[in-house]
């Protein structure tokens, strides 16, 4: 029984980690343009694709490919926020940027599956069966290999937000856009590093994913909402929040798989997320 | 004159909607399509109700179109019941349901609201799922008919249905245009404009929030049965995501400010994605979701207030 559950908290600890990196990249997104960004989920899908077609056409290891897929999918978010969500960004309602972004995620799904068909692909490498064993518990070498490059990716973030200038001026933005405008900051150049750089971390998440995960073009949906839930959770603009409230995501939906059963794992996490959401804004008027 | 221009012409279309099946009546596909594309303006219009006119984005609707279709199923199958009779029990329900927890999860603004309707939708779609009694992912299916039955609401003739969907279509539109000119509707778009100027006119946010969402799923309850009693089978799939976010979109091209909008979108998006489906569904699988997307991105890009705000200077910019 201890082993079965050090396990599933280990399992756990592994998911989580990549709802943490996705939950980021929303953060970033949320923190700066106050949008839900609905094709989050599907741009780690085209993450999952990119990197899966490195793979397979140009014989890049996933791995190798992972600066690749995160250039590619920056640059895809920058001319996405360019040419379509700053634009309508301010003058129009919160519905339009909604959908907009709906819009988007249905062209990506659709658009993949124009493309790679809808059939279940892996990625097979020499070392993507290695088991390592670490006691009673045992966990694949890749899952191991992504859990530690998504730590470091996440560092990575936390000081770039903290200490770079982008990152100050990305931080000064979400705080007050016109304060900033004021001071002299390019808003809508900070808009497309932003949106860019949401992308490049879902893209991130996706290629990590590739090794131990089918790849199909409705992927993403399960990911992508559960990163708005580490959003919401973890509280906007901060990182550290992102981080923990991923990993207990991660932990709570395998514990709850394991002590209440598997078919009941998804209803018992969106109905917690309801009441956190609802008992937490309680607490905000009561303050106010 | 401008007026009974319009009105001539809406008499026209009326008559050729009616007069319609009389010349398609041996293409039971074309039939369907208009069907669907009924059923689908409905609910996009009961999506409006709040969306569009209060302001509050839900990408939960069909859970609502759901509750009702699964209530009424369960009724007929479960229960032995009329379906005629479970239809009151379904809106009942569905309308209950919703109150409870909207009374609550209305608190939430913005993006909060739209979050929680999708976390409500996906449990309660986990729900039935899980609920041996619903008939888990297997589904349900309603008894079939021979023949005609105005009592037990099955047809083999589809073109019964089709004025069925039509009629419930027009009282929708009837309903939500009363809504629109209403004491309600002014409360809902001051609502929608600014919460807390609302409230300090005297309009309570939240009680008039509460008469939306009831008076939506309600409709979507309505547009639920039907489709429980035209497909004779539902799924927990007819709940998931997707679907709700299908029938907003018509709602979204055709102009959310609108009372119209569902309208003009829902019956030009659905028979142009059905006709694509048909054409190269075989060699392009999802190239109407794709059209549907690209329409709706560049309505939004170019025209944010809907294909409607072409025509109407007085849009939500």
């Amino acid at each position: 029984m201890m082993d079965t559950f050090l396990q599933a908290c280990v399992n756990g600890l592994m998911i989580g980690g990549f709802y943490s990196l996705m939950g980021m990249g929303q953060n970033v997104i949320f923190g700066v343009m106050k949008i839900i960004n609905f094709c989050h989920g599907e741009m780690l899908m085209v993450g999952m694709y990119l990197a899966y077609a490195f793979y397979t056409y140009l014989g890049i290891d996933p791995y190798l490919a992972l600066p690749l897929v995160a250039l590619v999918m920056f640059i895809f978010g920058a001319i996405f926020q360019h040419t379509l969500i700053t634009p309508s960004l301010g003058t129009h309602s919160f519905t339009n940027l909604l959908f907009l972004t709906v819009g988007m995620g249905i062209l990506l799904t659709n658009g993949a599956q124009v493309i790679f068909t809808s059939d279940y692909r892996t990625i097979t490498t020499g070392y993507s069966q290695k088991i390592l064993s670490f006691g009673p518990v045992t966990v694949a070498l890749p899952r191991v290999v992504s859990f530690c490059v998504l730590i470091a990716v996440s560092i990575a973030l936390a000081f770039f937000l903290k200490y770079t200038q982008t990152g100050k001026k990305i931080r000064a933005v979400s705080q007050n856009p016109i304060g900033a405008q004021v001071v002299g900051i390019d808003t809508k150049k900070i808009y497309m590093i932003t949106y860019g750089l949401g992308a490049a971390l879902a893209g991130v998440s996706g290629a990590l994913l590739t090794l131990f995960y089918v790849i199909n073009p409705t992927a993403g949906s399960n990911f992508g909402f559960r990163a708005l839930i580490v959003v919401v959770v973890g509280g906007l603009g901060s990182i550290g929040g992102a981080f923990l409230a991923g990993i207990f995501l991660g932990l709570l939906e395998t514990l709850v798989s394991l002590f209440i059963g598997p078919s009941l794992r998804t209803l018992v996490v969106f109905a917690t997320f309801i009441v956190i959401l609802v008992i937490r804004q309680n607490i905000i008027l009561r303050r106010a | 004159m401008k007026r009974k221009l319009l009105y001539a012409s809406i008499l026209v279309l009326v008559a050729v909607m009616l007069a319609l099946p009389n010349y398609i009546a041996k293409m039971p596909y074309i039939l369907n399509v208009f069907i669907l594309a009924f059923y689908m303006t409905t609910m996009s219009m009961a999506w409006n109700l709040l969306g569009g006119m209060t302001g509050q984005n839900s990408i939960g609707h069909a859970c609502f179109m759901g509750i009702g279709a699964y209530t009424s199923v369960l009724c007929v199958v479960k229960f032995g019941m009329n379906p005629w009779a479970s239809l009151p029990i379904a809106i009942i329900v569905t309308a209950g349901i919703t109150a409870l927890v909207f009374s609550q999860c209305f608190i939430l603004r913005g993006p909060y609201f739209t979050l929680v309707t999708i976390a409500f939708a996906e449990a309660v779609r986990q729900v039935i799922l899980n609920w041996d009694f619903a008939g888990k992912a297997i589904g349900l299916g309603m008894p079939y008919v021979r023949g005609n039955s105005w009592l037990l609401f099955s047809f083999r003739d589809k073109t019964i249905y089709y004025y069925i969907a039509f009629v419930m279509m027009v009282l929708v539109y009837a309903l939500m245009k009363y809504i629109d000119n209403s004491k309600l509707g002014f409360a809902l778009k001051t609502i929608r404009e600014d919460e807390d100027v609302a409230a300090a006119i005297g309009i309570r946010p939240l009680k008039y929030k509460v008469i939306a969402v009831v008076i939506s799923a309600s409709v979507s309850a309505v547009a639920g049965f039907f489709y429980a009693c035209y497909y004779r089978y539902i799924d927990p799939n007819i709940m998931l995501q997707s679907a709700s976010v299908e029938l907003v979109l018509p709602a979204i091209i055709g102009g959310s400010a609108f009372v119209e909008g569902p309208l003009i979108g829902g019956i030009l998006m659905v028979s142009l994605s059905e006709y694509l489906r048909n054409t190269f569904g075989g060699i392009l699988p999802g190239i109407n979701l794709i059209l549907y997307a690209v329409v709706l991105i560049v309505v939004i890009r170019f025209r944010p207030t809907g294909i409607l705000g072409f025509f109407d200077r007085r849009g939500r910019e």
